[in-house]
């Protein structure tokens, strides 16, 4: 008997101290691997590596030019990327590379003190230009310091589906279509009922799916509350069009989930508003019918000369073992290596040349349905950021998400809904 | 066995001993607790009186997060005021539903077993699952709800989630359906306690139904009512995965509810200070809460 209750006693205790070094065991495997003789180990946090071809086939690159440095990527889940590594990192995990989601990402990961500045490996490394940005490694600056080196830029456009255009026998849309006549085209080419209604246009359910519009002739800037009136008659007219049944409603929209990627590719609404990315989408999954793309429409009639839309920028970690060889992988990726893998497979890089801009109008050799001079949307004269850097961007980015959909839901009026956007964003301010 | 009984002398090392074991038993959940539990909580409460970014040095504020939460935050009132509306229909709505259907099922019905199992069901299903699925029935141009509606002859039938009105409702309607369930299994087994010859002796006396029911139903099922009503109070206090699922506490902050704004302050914002500050505050609420009820449970339970 006495025996047995020592045996439960030990057992308890070991029961016990297996739970804590079970919790602190899972850790601390990693690091222990760059043993070999100055063999370095560099961790890369990213995300849908998995089901991203070029990220392999960009990492095999970078490797096969420095054997020296292996790349280890370490992978969260999309939606929650932003969240996941500002917890990650500040647990101090040593990401030597980061790959961030936007501005309001990376803006925020500066205010944390969370990624190095990049002035000191910009100004020894001879090799950078940074005029093959556009000018965005400027506008990645906070606080007169850069941070940030633009891996893909996606500035929004119209996609839109010519053979249901030629089918109506209504002319393409052009470049700097006012909204009026955007939205004179979309009831032009909606037709059918139910199921079988094509409609004009798509909206997705993004707030920058309308004030992109006006951010683009930067009469509109989310850091500057005097602009905010100026989203008004593209509210009007977005809510004019969702009204005449040209759009499909963001209620509905949001109550179901409703991808815009499917409602393209089924043919169900003849043109779409979105970034760039949706080349590289359609090239893929587009086969039955042929795409082409405009400038995004504005009050002003402003052309082809400026484009607007987010940045994917790369950074470095703040707790980075190897922070020279997280700029080399910088370099390379962010550079003419990684930005002719990622041309192509249709995504915009951020790095521009003749090159890459000669990839883009290729395209149509090898994808008889894509539209010819895509260069022309991707080699613009200014790239505008649609959300300016600040500590804010953030705080700022939810409150347009809610007021959005409260304007979108018509449940509070324009004039009232971009009211009370001044005043959320007024009180965020003086926080 | 004889052993046991020459040690029963020596009664003191033996029940320290006793003691021992039994804490060597509980440790490893004290641990666990105190790991997992315990100092997060004292950890956020000293947080509440710091601003915290996760990456910047923590830095002792004072009441600061306190005095922006009540007096320049109006998220955090229409969070408090969405919570409260959550809670107060919630609860008493899912006990309704729990008992009566409890009630049902109580009685010889043919099938028992299987309307019982479908009316769990929902409770152990996936929230997630669950939600998407509400989400389509509710769907305010294609969802077979307002399609019923229409067809019924209601011209202008509710956007639900899409709008700021019915939003709350869509969600309440959402956690009355998924937890009535479980409550139902709990007053179930209330219900099986109560004895059969209380019934007899009230319909002999000429008590009908209702009567029955208000004089030694509802009585007799109360300390599992107190039960239910505390943990259907802390669980909707402290919901928010369900608004984060359907809504996103939106449109507009329709349906932003205080464990919604602590997230948001937290994980989006990264103010993990302020966010700790509102915990706080959510966590007195619930305490208040709860101590009201453990005082009225001793009071409305004492014939028993």
């Amino acid at each position: 008997m006495k025996k047995r209750r020592l045996l439960a006693g030990l057992l308890a205790a070991v029961m016990a101290v297996g739970m804590i070094t079970g919790c602190s065991g899972g850790s601390s495997t990693s690091s222990g691997k760059s043993g070999g003789n100055e063999k370095v180990t560099i961790k890369v946090a990213l995300w849908d590596y998995s089901n991203t071809k070029y990220y392999k086939t960009m990492f095999d690159a970078f490797t096969a030019k420095y054997p020296d440095i292996t790349v280890e990527p370490v992978e969260f889940a999309a939606d929650e990327y932003d969240n996941t590594i500002t917890t990650q990192l500040g647990g101090k995990q040593d990401f030597d590379v980061v790959f961030t989601k936007g501005t309001p990402a990376l803006s925020a990961l500066i205010a944390q003190g969370h990624v190095l500045a990049l002035d000191d490996f910009i100004a020894k490394d001879t090799s950078f230009n940074k005029d093959n940005y556009l000018g965005l490694i400027d506008q990645l600056q906070m606080d007169g310091k850069t941070y940030g080196v633009p891996f893909r830029k996606d500035n929004n456009l119209i996609f839109y589906n010519k053979d249901l255009f030629d089918k109506a026998g209504v002319p393409y849309p052009q470049d700097g279509m006012t909204m009026k006549e955007y939205h004179e085209l979309a009831a032009k080419m909606t037709s059918g009922t139910g199921n079988d209604k094509v409609y004009g246009a798509h909206v997705h359910t993004w707030p920058s799916n309308v004030y992109n519009y006006a951010r683009r002739t930067e009469s509109f800037d989310q850091l500057n509350k005097d602009t905010y009136m100026n989203l008004k008659p593209y509210y009007e007219e977005i809510l004019a069009m969702q009204d005449e049944g040209l759009i499909q409603d963001y209620g509905a929209l949001k109550s179901s989930n409703i991808h815009y990627s499917g409602v393209f590719y089924n043919q169900q609404a003849a043109m779409l508003q979105i970034g760039t990315w949706f080349i590289n989408m359609c090239l893929e999954n587009v086969k039955d019918f042929n795409w082409g793309c405009c400038s995004v429409p504005n009050e002003e009639g402003m052309g082809n000369t400026n484009a607007v839309g987010g940045v994917t920028p790369i950074a470095i970690g703040a707790y980075a073992k190897h922070p020279e060889e997280a700029w080399k992988f910088i370099t390379t990726v962010c550079g003419e290596e990684g930005a002719e893998l990622l041309a192509n497979t249709g995504i915009v890089p951020g790095y521009n040349s003749d090159k890459i801009n000669g990839i883009f109008d290729a395209i149509p050799e090898k994808y008889p349905n894509a539209p010819e001079k895509l260069s022309n949307y991707i080699n613009v004269e200014k790239y505008v950021i649609e959300q300016r850097m600040s500590k804010k961007t953030k705080d700022i980015d939810t409150i347009f998400q809610e007021q959005h959909s409260a304007i979108m839901t018509k449940s509070v009026t324009i004039d009232e809904g971009l009211k009370k956007l001044i005043e959320r964003v007024s009180e965020v301010e003086a926080q | 066995m004889s052993k046991d009984n020459s040690q029963i002398k020596k009664t003191k090392p033996l029940a320290r001993k006793k003691t021992l074991v039994a804490y060597s038993f509980i440790l490893p959940n004290l641990i666990g607790f105190l790991i997992f539990t315990f100092i997060p909580i004292v950890f956020s409460l000293l947080l509440s009186f710091c601003e915290w970014d996760s990456g910047n040095p923590i830095k002792f504020v004072g009441l600061k997060n306190f005095i922006v939460m009540f007096t320049k935050d109006s998220s955090f009132w229409i969070a408090l005021k969405n919570t409260l509306y959550y809670t107060i229909v919630t609860v008493p709505v899912t006990m309704a539903f729990a008992l009566f259907l409890a009630i049902l099922m109580n009685k010889p019905l043919k099938g028992r077993v299987f309307f019982r199992s479908v009316l769990f069901f929902p409770y152990i299903a996936s929230l997630v699952a669950v939600a998407v699925v509400w989400m389509a029935l509710f769907n305010p141009d294609r969802g077979p709800v307002n399609s019923l509606l229409l067809a019924v002859g209601i011209t202008n039938p509710p956007r639900w989630a899409a709008s700021t009105t019915w939003a709350m409702p869509t969600i309440i309607g959402l956690t009355v359906w998924k937890g009535m369930g479980y409550y139902m299994i709990v007053y179930l087994a209330a219900l099986q306690g109560v004895s059969a010859e209380l019934y007899e002796a009230a319909s002999l006396d000429g008590a009908n139904k209702w009567k029955q029911f208000l004089h030694i139903t509802w009585p007799s099922v109360t300390p599992t009512t107190f039960f239910i009503l505390m943990m259907l109070m802390v669980s909707t206090f402290k919901s928010y995965d369900t608004m984060y699922i359907t809504t996103q506490g939106g449109p507009g902050e329709a349906t932003k509810v205080l464990a919604y704004h602590i997230y948001n302050s937290a994980f989006v914002s990264s103010k993990f200070g302020y966010a700790s500050a509102v915990a706080m505050v959510l966590f007195g609420i619930i305490m208040v809460v709860t101590l009201i009820q453990f005082k009225g449970e001793k009071k409305f339970t004492s014939y028993l």
